[in-house]
């Protein structure tokens, strides 16, 4: 089962890599063009377009260019943003660390509410309390994270002018220590809240199945019978037992999350992972969506990865 | 055994809810032509206009009426909505049920390429592929599917799996009927509810994706998607143009809660039964 | 129970609300210069990076070259009220020898802490000779002599109307003894290459997030400036209008849309018509070779409709002589092209040129121009298909003659009219690089040495009536442009544009003492 699975994973790395590969080079006109873009081509001396060519082994037959890009792959090499005049590499690392503070950070509280409200919820089946909650999550559940998005900047950020409209901090103000941390969180909260309205209630879902499943199984009525304390039964039977189904799906939800990320961060121009991607999109900077498709691919089955290794560690049951 | 949706639905507050939405999401975009009083496409010279008489909704920078888009846009998000989530609960039931009743080599190799799907993320890959292709409707429809099948095809193998062990499939079986009549005899039939479930759902998927990548601008532009509705709003934002992008969003919303409800409604009544059979 | 879950589920949804109601709420606007801390001045822009701004590296865009005039200074300048001294005390013209003498100051400084000198002078004609500035043509100049430290002869090969405004007040004079020893210039970067005379000093740039951090010169010549720091952010288009409301920034180009509700409490500048978006040909393949054609398509392009769609009414329809009527040069009585697609299709017919497919080449910000166009030759039988590029990309297939149809856009038509020359005979992108008609080429060459201004006029007049028949580009509108600021410093447009006609209301001048108006 073990070294079953670790091969899945091998091979969806595979198919990543194989897609980053074959895209540029189907489509129709110079490969060149759309492995750099067709605007980085017109700044390059035919010279160093033969360089490039060949660097590529776009001469070769179509088997050993993926050799040569495999090799590079390893050497570390995402290749060369000619718009930004930067490595690839280097864009990633300025621009991952916002994205991970935000989808971290919206992690966090949307498992914490979610957990919360979908336990409450649960344990009151059926009230209007549950009905409630129910319903308005779904509801929420339906608007899309850059509606969420464009609704908070425009009531809270640019209406009621009280929280800063793009950026992840103040440029140039030369801040530091607590008012610098007090800047960022200041910028993160209203994409945070997006991400969050729009994440909670799959966690509020699942929270609230797994505590209905569990409220009925019998060692709860044993509990109950042998009078011990409600909210003992709530947070230590119930509660405990439904966090395990939350864990598991982290994985998954890291995936929703960078996509959810994605267009959050472009509605309040946060300069994570997200914007990078619409900016190299909008200047066709192809090196960079390739590089950053293959970061958040490797990241999100990574992450499957490693739930999957500690989900058997934690639970014998899987062994 | 075979359910009888409307029953349950008709018990289900939710379900009547969404139901009751998608009804009316459909009606506008099926008499989009009637309720529109100009062409969503062409400009005119009344650029901007706040909402009026005249204009429902108002005009949006080059001077079409952004009610008679927004009608339109259904059309988009529906057409979508039904063509990939019908094709993707399709090629999902169709290898579902294929690998539970072929077993083998057939099985390992579709649940593993199943099990790889899963692990990628498949909206990223989407958007790097619709980056490239700016697919039109019919293209993105089948990328969708592409990428979205491979959970749906588990939870129908799994099923169908059981499904075969069961009396009555086993004694069609012991009467001699063929793997073809039970296909469609039986095992059809009782996992329809599931196939509509997975319906559902990926035509909710479907809708929030087409929308998203319209709004990233790598769509096909000349559709009138609400999604591109809500990026252009947003270059107007300074106008306090509340009345140009609430309908878009809400419209939105309101296709996908009500997939939403719907496919909640489903999923409980499908519990229960599931349920009442393990009791 | 219920009830106490229903207010759970209310503070949930009002969450973001409360958060909001007690957090540090002063923190939402740009914290106000106290006395320890320097004072900012913060300018939004919504494209943000405009290249490093050295004098061979920026972009040959105007933002970039008002990013590299802060650092560096030219001899002359112009302010709100004419052409006055920078570098240069006073100076003037020979006739005779043709020639111009520019006495130095003698206070001025490089950032480093050397001199500057006539030596400097010199060196920056000799650099450009081997490498280009772009902006600035300095074939005209015989030689440039170094007659003492603070005294330079400039020798012209010709008399050269436009020399004051389009050489002296904008050649940045680089340091001869950092930049003699460069010989890749425009790959030329870091502190070094950004030592300049002029009264800001880079701190930092960052192409990524598009965004420049000056500090103020404090030994400036003119004076220390008003403020400590300029800074450049990008901040959305749609965007300025509320980082201005809330004082996050101080100054920023605003939409037509809001310049009413800003004039309340906010000082707004409307520029004059100085920039213009144009339909390019490539006059060099057929059928754009032929004018019959070209007029043919202007005809076709109803011009006011483009200005009431696409620019909502906030431009001016374009005139077929380049240049806009409010320009003092302007010729009133040149070919209209007035809309009229019935005669653009007997022209074509005639020309045997319907129903054959182009492609315009344009990027986002004329996309909506380039569908209406598409629209207007639609109807008299040109297939167009419309292809969006990135801006640099776009102007550089227009360099390399790539293209069939293009739509882009430069200003400087408000400056002096040498920017004729520029445009028709240049060599760049902006330029329609036209030499077909040898009238015109001689008639821009002559207008150059007429130092009479009315006379000049005539010649310039002309000159539009001709460009007009040939019309190797159509201009099809000038929009109006509206910065806002909070009046921290009396910004202003400058008449003819910055140096060589920017219509951008930065002019460095602004920034300092007895040099504002309020």
């Amino acid at each position: 089962m073990s070294a079953k699975n670790l091969s899945d994973y091998l091979i969806a790395f595979f198919i990543i890599i194989c897609l980053n590969f074959l895209l540029p080079r189907t489509m129709p006109g110079d490969p060149l063009a759309a492995i750099y873009g067709e605007e980085a081509l017109l700044s390059l001396t035919p010279e160093l377009k033969r360089d490039l060519a060949a660097q590529f082994g776009l001469d070769k037959p179509f088997f050993e260019q993926f050799l040569f890009y495999l090799l590079s792959l390893l050497k570390g090499n995402l290749g060369y943003s000619y718009h930004y005049e930067v490595p690839v590499s280097e864009l990633l690392l300025r621009a991952a660390p916002w994205t991970m503070l935000l989808i971290g950070s919206a992690l966090i509280v949307s498992t914490v509410l979610g957990y919360v409200l979908g336990l409450e919820s649960g344990w009151q089946r059926g009230n209007s309390a549950d009905k409630g909650l129910l319903t308005g999550l779904m509801f929420l559940s339906g608007f899309p994270d850059f509606f969420v998005g464009i609704i908070l900047l425009l009531l809270f950020g640019v209406s009621l002018g009280l929280f800063p409209i793009s950026g992840a901090l103040t440029p140039y103000m030369g801040l530091t220590g607590w008012s610098l941390i007090k800047d960022v969180l200041w910028h993160l909260l209203l994409p945070l809240t997006s991400l969050v309205i729009a994440e909670v209630s799959a966690i509020f879902l699942l929270v609230r199945s797994t505590a209905v499943t569990v409220l009925g199984e019998p060692f709860i009525l044993t509990a109950k019978a042998k009078g011990i304390r409600k909210r003992h039964i709530k947070f230590r039977h119930v509660g405990k037992n439904s966090l395990l189904p939350l864990f598991t799906r982290t994985g998954i939800r890291v995936g929703h999350m960078i996509t959810g990320a994605l267009f959050v961060e472009i509605v309040f121009a946060y300069p994570g992972i997200g914007l990078l991607i619409y900016n190299s999109v909008m200047a066709r900077d192809y090196p960079v969506l390739q590089g950053v498709f293959f970061l958040v691919a490797v990241a999100v089955i990574v992450c499957n990865l490693a739930v999957d290794l500690l989900y058997r560690t934690i639970d014998p049951r899987v062994r | 055994m075979h359910i009888n949706y409307v029953n349950t639905i008709k018990k289900n507050s939710l379900g009547i809810t969404g139901i009751l939405l998608l009804f009316f999401m459909s009606l506008l975009a099926f008499i989009a032509p009637v309720l529109a009083q100009y062409s969503p496409v062409e400009p005119s010279t009344q650029t901007l206009a706040f909402p009026s008489a005249s204009h429902w909704l108002g005009t949006n920078d080059i001077g079409q009426d952004i009610f008679s888009r927004l009608i339109y846009g259904a059309r988009t998000s529906l057409l979508i909505a039904a063509g990939a989530g019908s094709l993707t609960a399709f090629i999902g039931a169709f290898l579902g049920i294929s690998a539970a009743l072929a077993g083998g080599i057939c099985e390992k190799i579709i649940m593993r390429a199943a099990d790889i799907l899963l692990i990628i993320p498949n909206m990223v890959v989407i958007i790097l592929v619709a980056a490239y292709l700016r697919p039109g409707i019919a293209a993105l429809i089948l990328v969708i599917a592409v990428f979205g099948w491979q959970g749906n095809a588990r939870v129908i193998r799994s099923q169908a799996l059981s499904l075969k062990e069961r009396a009555h499939v086993a004694a069609a079986k012991a009467f001699g009927a063929g793997n073809l009549y039970i296909l469609f005899k039986h095992i059809i039939p009782d996992l329809f509810p599931l196939i509509t479930t997975s319906f559902i759902y990926h035509a909710r998927r479907a809708v929030f994706m087409e929308a998203g990548l319209a709004f990233l601008g790598i769509s096909d532009p000349a559709v009138i998607s609400w999604g591109t509705m809500l990026n252009r709003a947003l270059d107007f934002s300074y106008l306090n143009n509340w009345y140009w992008l609430i309908p878009p969003g809400a419209a939105l919303s309101i296709t996908i809660v009500s997939f939403t409800f719907l496919g909640y409604a489903l999923e409980e009544t499908i519990d229960l039964r599931l349920g009442d059979k393990n009791a | 129970m219920a009830k106490k879950t229903i207010v759970f589920f209310i503070i949930f949804l009002v969450m973001a609300a409360l958060v909001a109601g007690c957090s540090p709420g002063a923190k939402n606007t740009a914290p106000e210069p106290t006395e320890n801390m320097p004072s900012v001045y913060t300018v939004a822009d919504n494209v943000g990076d405009w290249g490093f701004p050295a004098p061979y590296s920026h972009y040959l865009r105007g933002p970039g070259y008002i990013r590299m005039s802060l650092i560096f200074d030219t001899l002359v300048w112009k302010d709100e009220n004419g052409i006055k001294g920078l570098l240069a005390e006073k100076w003037h013209y020979d006739q005779e020898q043709n020639m111009y003498s520019f006495s130095l100051r003698k206070d001025v400084r490089w950032h480093d802490g050397k001199k500057l000198t006539a030596e400097d002078i010199a060196f920056t004609f000799d650099f450009t000779k081997r490498y280009p500035y772009p902006w600035c043509d300095t074939s005209i100049v015989e030689k440039v002599e170094a007659e003492d430290d603070y005294t330079v002869k400039i020798f012209l090969k010709e008399a050269y109307a436009p020399f004051l405004t389009n050489i002296a007040g904008c050649l940045p004079i680089i340091p001869k003894h950092i930049y003699q020893n460069v010989e890749n210039p425009s790959n030329f970067k870091g502190t070094k290459a950004v030592t300049g005379t002029g009264p800001f000093k880079l701190l930092d740039y960052n192409k990524e997030h598009g965004t420049y951090l000056y500090e103020a010169n404090e030994n400036y010549y003119l004076g220390k400036p008003r403020v400590d720091r300029i800074r450049f952010v990008k901040v959305s288009g749609q965007m300025i209008p509320a980082a201005l409301q809330k004082g996050t920034v101080n100054a920023g180009e605003i939409p037509p849309e809001v310049v009413s509700k800003f004039q309340q409490n906010f000082k707004v500048l409307s520029s004059g018509h100085d920039w213009n978006a144009k339909l390019i040909f490539n006059h060099n393949i057929k059928p754009f070779c032929e004018k019959e054609f070209r007029q043919a398509v202007a005809y076709a392009i109803d011009r006011n409709r483009l200005v009431k769609i696409s620019q909502r009414g906030h431009a001016l329809a374009g005139s077929p002589g380049m240049l806009p009527p409010d320009s003092f040069w302007y010729a009133p009585e040149i070919k209209k092209y007035e809309f009229n697609p019935e005669l653009s299709r007997k022209m074509l017919k005639k020309l045997g040129c319907n129903q054959q497919n182009f492609e315009i080449l344009t990027t986002s910000r004329f996309s909506r121009d380039a569908e209406l166009i598409k629209e207007d030759l639609e109807k008299v039988g040109l297939i167009v298909s419309i292809r969006s590029l990135e801006d640099k990309t776009l102007d550089a297939r227009i360099e390399d003659w790539d293209f069939q149809m293009a739509i882009n856009g430069h200003g400087g038509l408000n400056g002096d009219p040498q920017c004729f020359n520029k445009f028709v005979l240049g060599g760049d992108f902006n330029s329609v690089r036209y030499r077909k008609n040898e009238e015109l080429v001689a008639m821009l060459e002559k207008q150059l040495s007429i130092m009479n201004d009315e006379r000049r006029r005539e010649v310039v007049r002309e000159i539009q009536e001709v460009y007009a028949a040939e019309l190797p580009a159509l201009t099809l509108y000038y929009p109006n442009w509206h910065w806002a600021h909070d009046g921290k410093v009396g910004l202003y447009y400058t008449p003819g544009g910055v140096s060589i006609g920017i219509p951008v209301p930065l002019n460095k001048l602004a920034f300092l003492e007895g040099h504002n108006v309020r």
